[in-house]
């Protein structure tokens, strides 16, 4: 499991040259989508190696405010910032 | 064992999620990595974190979370994918 754990921050290390980087702000999106994505899946093997489980109320937590602002970080930019 | 199965293979759609991110080569392409790797990557890990050392209270909360990421992952990627073709965005052609 630590070696899992291991990939997945070298994962997320090398997803956040695409968000430093990304052409597009889409790509940026993306980016913050899957980091989000491997940071959840970080929290939970560290909650369940180290035996404390509230660790995983706080991966809970912060799937459903990665998505939200996801969306609503996609609405905005589908309506075109700031001036509609 | 087969909890380190699992988890190993779900490792490896992480990777290989990775690498369509970084090495595609425009949104909808990396999208399509994105989307379907890392919803099948993080849910393998999940799964084999739930049957890792048997039955335990906080599994209940494991598996809420898999329920949560397999609704929340296909909905976050079809509305980014949506916002970039209602802005205009179009890929690279081949």
């Amino acid at each position: 499991m630590t070696i899992v754990e291991g990939i997945l921050l070298l994962s997320l290390a090398a997803i956040l040259w695409r968000l430093l980087a990304g052409p597009t702000p889409w790509d940026r999106l993306l980016a913050y989508n899957s980091a989000s994505n491997r940071v959840v899946a970080v929290l939970a093997i560290a909650a369940v190696t180290a035996g404390r489980s509230v660790v995983l109320d706080v991966a809970v937590v912060y799937v459903a405010l990665s998505f939200l602002g996801i969306v609503v970080l996609a609405r905005f930019m589908e309506r075109g910032g700031v001036n509609r | 064992m087969i909890p380190l199965i699992l988890a190993g293979l779900g490792a490896a759609f992480v990777l290989i999620g990775t690498l369509g991110i970084l090495r595609l080569r425009d949104v909808y392409s990396r999208l399509q990595a994105s989307g379907v790797s890392d919803t099948a990557g993080t849910g393998l890990i999940l799964i084999g974190l739930v049957v890792w050392k048997g039955w335990q209270p906080h599994d209940a909360t494991l598996l809420l979370l898999l329920v949560l990421l397999l609704f929340t992952n296909p909905i976050a990627t079809h509305s980014i994918a949506k916002s970039a073709f209602t802005r205009g965005h179009r890929g690279e052609p081949e």
